[in-house]
């Protein structure tokens, strides 16, 4: 099943009589619980792809079309709403909301969602319990390393089953050592989770644990291959 | 969880949130401070009016009001006073007889108006016997004849109030701990006889330093002054003839309130012998004034005294103290000048403040926009972290603004130097703040409403935030 579309997308930034097209006629599809992974050099769109598909920035031309709901087609309060309940993200510098603690970063989409307090708990302890945070749920962020951080983030992405997760350089600030064990996590929750990852990446060792890599190049998918 | 993390917010960045809370907390006590004193000075100043001079209720000849003439006295005075004391709503009421009169002494006269009382029921209605000064002797006594009762501006006028150093004075202040040295100076102005305030402190300025003066002077002055109770005074008033007609009286008691008009005007002497003055076969009455239970119905029972008193006119304190009843009626004015003047500079720095906290959490802010938190959540939090921010130094302002009022409301507040121009316009030269729940609650409202319009502004300039754009900032 298609969770996410993208037909003939395009966006072009315009500055100072400059044009850069920074996606160029993009047209992909993603099918539930996808391992899939962006990448390509730095200015090749990675980022702006990402975004686009995040419903966080609008493209120039083309459709976005996730469980059959056209991205453009939403005003921007719709969109943000869209966001809580369909997209996880994880971001390349954790962004996790300082004054709370593990537990409460994990359940703060949750809460915005009206889930019970029950059934927020146990989900919570259960992501944290599979990102390997059993015991750290009272931390703060700062007390955390920036590993644990971003499995925090990653269990924030997940907590509220959305359809698809977006991670942009989930392992650009991490050491080896912790973001082989992010990306451990990352393919088990896709596997029982059944949610679909989409990471952009120029780190090997994610392209290496990916079940599909695409590549881009000048705003373009030069490739676009499935590894099993 | 929005409360939690707007609560949380407040506490980031310590020093700076403390900066603001502090500026609030002072703000507040300040606001605290002046409407507490403002509130002491109309109630003393209402309490003094009702208690002293007006009563809640006068009725007075309709003419009389324009023209005090001794034979303008109250019409259907029978009927009046048979009907007073059905109204459940007096306390008590008192007749008068009021005439304009010159007082005399061997060294300077004043202008007055002399009240013929009834000294017993007018102590159920006026406070005035309460006011007698220290070594002032008594206030009217039935029993005793020839008495007047003198205010402490009437005797400095009359001559009747005087400053003598005796030995019993310096007795005084050596028990008050006043060095030897300043006493050995004083011991030269010794057992003479300075008839004004200003002679004596003249006199005192010769012999001390200015420092000595600040430290012991008013203390010297207190111990020194005595009044020459007992001695007479002449009243002189015209007769319904318009006659001038003379009588002497002995002062038998100095009193004082905080109104040094109505204490320069007014002297009273028993009804029984001011009537043995102008000669005439009956007490006159020219004024009744009724005390009631309750000031909330002064409305009805003015509209009840109307109907019964004819041609008479009734008046309510609102009327006979126009000053007063002004100041009561403009005290929630007070309230918002002061309160609003404190609350529009610290507006600023709160404005200020969180703009900095929006500014330095752009990119968490961007991040909450793309993981789905919606515009109107974000107003919320930027809001209710303003009004944490207000609240927990609006808070703490109440509270102490709360216990210096209450201490300063025990102790009082003398404005030295400045008394005797407060008495001069009827207000106390001493305070005594007083703050209600009704300004606590005002107030309260008034931080909320600050601390909401304060957030307006960051709280637009986070909306305004692009979230791919603040995702990208550092």
């Amino acid at each position: 099943m298609k969770v996410l579309e993208l037909k003939n997308v395009n966006k072009i930034y315009n500055s100072d009589e400059v044009k850069v097209h920074a996606v160029n006629d993009v047209t992909l599809d993603f099918a539930e619980a996808e391992f899939a992974a962006i990448v390509g050099p730095s200015g090749s769109g990675k980022t702006t792809l990402l975004n686009l598909i995040g419903g966080l920035d609008m493209p120039t031309s083309g459709e976005i079309i996730i469980t059959g709901t056209n991205l453009s087609k939403l005003k921007s309060s719709q969109l943000i709403d869209f966001r809580l309940n369909n997209i996880g993200f994880v971001f390349q510098s954790y962004n996790l909301i300082p004054v709370l603690t593990a537990k409460e970063n994990v359940e703060f989409i949750m809460t915005l969602q009206k889930w019970p307090q029950k059934e927020r708990d146990e989900r919570t302890f259960e992501l944290l319990n599979a990102v390997g945070l059993g015991d750290r749920i009272d931390s703060r962020p700062s007390k955390l390393s920036g590993g644990q951080q971003q499995r925090v983030a990653v269990a924030r992405a997940l907590a509220s089953r959305p359809k698809f997760v977006l991670a942009d350089e989930p392992t650009a600030n991490l050491d080896s050592k912790a973001a082989t064990t992010l990306l451990e996590i990352m393919e088990k929750l896709n596997h029982e989770e059944k949610i679909t990852f989409i990471f952009s990446t120029h780190d090997p060792r994610v392209v290496k644990m990916a079940h599909r890599v695409i590549t881009l190049e000048d705003g373009k998918v030069v490739s676009d291959v499935k590894l099993e | 969880m929005i409360w939690s993390i707007a609560w949380k917010n407040v506490w980031r960045n310590k020093k700076r949130s403390l900066v603001v809370i502090t500026a609030v907390t002072l703000g507040i006590i300040s606001g605290v401070l002046l409407v507490g004193i403002m509130e002491g000075w109309v109630r003393q100043r209402l309490h003094a009016a009702i208690s002293n001079e007006v009563s809640h209720i006068q009725i007075h000849h309709k003419e009389f009001i324009k023209n005090e003439e001794i034979d303008l006295t109250l019409r259907n005075l029978g009927e009046i006073t048979r009907d007073m004391d059905s109204l459940k709503e007096v306390s008590a009421w008192v007749k008068r007889t009021k005439i304009v009169a010159m007082a005399n002494t061997p060294w300077a006269n004043a202008g007055v108006i002399i009240y013929g009382v009834d000294a017993e029921k007018e102590r159920l209605v006026t406070e005035i016997y309460k006011g007698i000064v220290p070594n002032g002797g008594r206030y009217l006594d039935e029993q005793s004849h020839g008495d007047i009762l003198i205010s402490d501006k009437t005797a400095e006028i009359l001559k009747l109030k005087q400053y003598i150093v005796t030995d019993s004075a310096i007795e005084k202040l050596k028990g008050e701990k006043v060095p030897p040295a300043v006493l050995a100076r004083l011991d030269k102005l010794k057992d003479k006889r300075f008839r004004s305030p200003g002679d004596f402190r003249e006199a005192l300025q010769q012999e001390f330093s200015r420092k000595e003066l600040n430290k012991y002077g008013l203390l010297i002055t207190d111990k020194a002054l005595d009044y020459r109770i007992r001695n007479k005074v002449q009243i002189t008033i015209s007769d319904q003839e318009g006659t001038p007609i003379q009588g002497i009286f002995r002062v038998c008691g100095i009193y004082k309130t905080t109104n040094t008009g109505f204490d320069q005007a007014s002297v009273f002497v028993n009804a029984g012998e001011l009537a043995s003055l102008y000669g005439g076969s009956e007490i006159l009455t020219h004024e009744i004034a009724i005390l009631l239970h309750n000031m909330d119905d002064v409305g009805p029972v003015r509209e009840k005294l109307s109907r019964i008193s004819g041609d008479n006119s009734v008046r309510t304190w609102k009327e006979l103290a126009p000053d007063a009843a002004m100041m009561n009626d403009f005290m929630i004015m007070y309230y918002f000048i002061f309160i609003g003047i404190i609350m529009l500079a610290l507006a600023f720095g709160i404005i200020n403040t969180m703009l900095m906290a929006i500014l330095e959490r752009t990119k968490e802010l961007g991040m909450l926009m793309a993981i789905g938190m919606n515009r109107s959540r974000i107003f919320k939090m930027i809001m209710l972290e303003t009004v944490f921010l207000t609240g927990v130094g609006a808070v703490a302002g109440m509270l102490l603004g709360w216990t210096f009022a209450e201490v300063l409301g025990k102790t009082g507040i003398h404005f030295t130097g400045w008394g005797e121009g407060f008495e001069a316009i009827g207000f106390a030269a001493k305070v005594y703040p007083e703050v209600t729940p009704g300004f606590f609650m005002f107030i309260t409202i008034m931080v909320i409403v600050t601390a909401i319009i304060s957030s307006v502004w960051p709280a637009r300039k986070a909306l305004k935030l692009i979230p791919v754009e603040a995702l990208r900032t550092e």
